[in-house]
């Protein structure tokens, strides 16, 4: 059988000549529906050139990206996705950013509110649907652009560090909203990250990325129940799982 | 509550300084002997002012139809070609660099040529309304249409809209602030064009009225056309800043948590 996502040697090379940088790959990899895959490396390793690669927002130099057997040429549309940066507007609410996505898509805003007003009380936003972004917390910005992300139900979530500029206590708390909404919708999800311990507490895989030019050093499949709560990262297996691959970026020099 | 009178408290304070400046010149006029031609007396402005008040108000109108007039269409050629410049790779690598290095020019020294090609009439003036207000606003039109955020214009990407659905939910009202930097400089300009062209040649206005009574030795009157000039630029950038105000709240809230 096929896999949902098949990513088949690819490789990116930004400019050219003199000025040539080797980004990422070649690389290799396939991800099921509903999997959470976390791509894991230092930073500059090309992960996030990766991530942009699958859905099709920037070209390759060589490889290619298949969803569903079908080959990615343009921007793919049936997704989800969220930065380090959010991609809040300051001219609209937080509910008028939701609403964004639904607009931008030709959808009609009607059919929403009832999962608009759901998604925003997952996350304990619902107070704060008709304040501008700039009046709320970085954590509460980036809760809101989950929410924007989510809203249309996309089958794949593409998140670029997007716990990257939070402080340690909200990261945990994010995360914990993000697992409780994967675990519901079960979409498919490539998650970027650097946070180790943050891979290993929400993905069923985590792709170790090497320094640059980045390649898959290894693949590591995290055999913990669902949720993970507190309980789960004090226990012996999870400390071992980041331990492993402590040790494999060690060996790199990274860390 | 507490806002209006902190509100209050500060408008006070400026009113103050205005009333004790006005008060310093009246007075530091017979203190100091400065005779009535180089330097009237506030009192003696309002009062000679006045009695040419007619002509003041008629001139007033004259320079502010050149105004206006030159102000709307550089703002409609420079949203124009701000937008046309973004968004075509052609014209960025042509039209670009040749409005930059034209924004180098004092514009204003094409008003004696203005004035022999077309005349003592409207246009010429208009036409001089219009350059020295269409660099500014171009020039940061293209700056606001070209930087959206990286994060955004992927973002609008995976939305699989139109590119003009997404100029207007996007891209727009994303530069408008950054446009109206342009506007504002520009409504600032905008008198100084006007005036300036009067002064090389019309025969009405306010820039014409003031270089004839300095011509009679009457500072008392310039300095009246002069208010008039003044009032006439405020309202303009007064009515520049409501739009602003008006069309991007956001943004002004925004400014004002920032500080």
């Amino acid at each position: 059988m096929k896999n949902f996502i098949e990513v088949t040697e690819l490789k990116k090379v930004f400019g050219k000549g003199k000025d040539e940088v080797h980004a990422f790959g070649p690389a290799t990899i396939n991800i099921n529906t509903g999997e959470f895959v976390s791509i894991l490396g230092p930073s500059g390793c090309g992960k996030s050139t990766l991530m942009l690669m699958v859905a099709g927002l920037l070209d390759s130099t060589s490889g290619k990206v298949e969803f569903e057997s079908k080959l990615v040429k343009g921007p793919k549309t049936d997704i989800g996705i969220m930065f380090q940066d959010n991609t809040l507007v300051p001219w609209r609410t937080v509910k008028g950013n939701i609403e964004l996505q639904l607009e931008l898509r030709g959808l009609n805003l009607k059919d929403y509110q009832e999962q608009i007003y759901n998604i925003l009380k997952s996350v304990n936003l619902e107070d704060f649907a008709e304040r501008f972004p700039n009046e709320l917390s970085g954590g509460m910005q980036q809760r809101a652009a989950f929410c924007q992300a989510m809203i249309h139900d996309p089958k794949i979530i593409l998140l670029d560090e997007p716990l990257g500029k939070l402080d340690a206590m909200t990261r945990e708390k994010i995360r914990a909203d993000f697992q409780k909404l994967w675990m519901v919708k079960k979409p498919t999800v490539i998650f970027v990250t650097h946070s180790i311990e943050e891979a290993v507490q929400l993905s069923s895989r985590v792709i170790l990325i090497t320094p640059r030019p980045g390649k898959i050093d290894r693949e590591i499949k995290i055999d913990l129940p669902y949720p993970r709560d507190l309980k789960v990262k004090r226990s012996t297996k999870f400390i071992e799982y980041v331990n492993s691959i402590q040790e494999v970026f060690h060996k790199y020099g990274v860390i | 509550m507490k806002k209006f009178i902190k509100w209050i408290f500060s408008g006070w304070m400026l009113i103050l300084f205005f009333v004790g400046f006005f008060l310093f010149w009246e007075y530091s006029i017979p203190l100091f002997d400065i005779p009535r031609y180089i330097l009237p007396a506030p009192s003696e402005i309002v009062l000679k002012g006045s009695a040419d008040l007619d002509k003041l108000i008629y001139y007033t109108g004259v320079t502010a139809l050149e105004t206006v007039l030159g102000y709307i269409i550089a703002l409609i050629l420079g949203l124009g070609f701000g937008i046309a410049i973004s968004f075509s790779s052609i014209l960025r690598r042509t039209l670009y660099p040749f409005f930059v290095s034209i924004e180098m020019t004092p514009k204003i020294a094409f008003a004696p040529l203005f004035i022999s090609w077309f005349g003592f009439g409207l246009m010429p003036k208009v036409i001089i309304v219009v350059l020295v207000c269409f660099f500014p606003i171009v020039l940061n039109a293209i700056l606001a249409f070209n930087s959206l955020s990286n994060e955004l214009t992927l973002f609008y990407q995976s939305t699989g809209a139109s590119r003009l659905k997404t100029f207007f939910t996007i891209r727009l009202p994303a530069a408008l602030p950054q446009c109206f930097v342009g506007f504002k400089y520009a409504a600032i300009n905008a008198t100084v064009g006007a005036t300036i062209a009067e002064f090389i040649g019309s025969d009405k206005g306010l820039g014409f009225y003031i270089s004839i009574v300095t011509g009679n030795m009457r500072p008392d009157l310039a300095f009246a056309g002069i208010f008039f000039l003044t009032l006439l630029g405020l309202s303009v950038f007064g009515f520049v800043t409501m739009m602003e105000k008006i069309l991007i709240p956001w943004h002004i809230s925004m400014k004002r948590i920032n500080k």
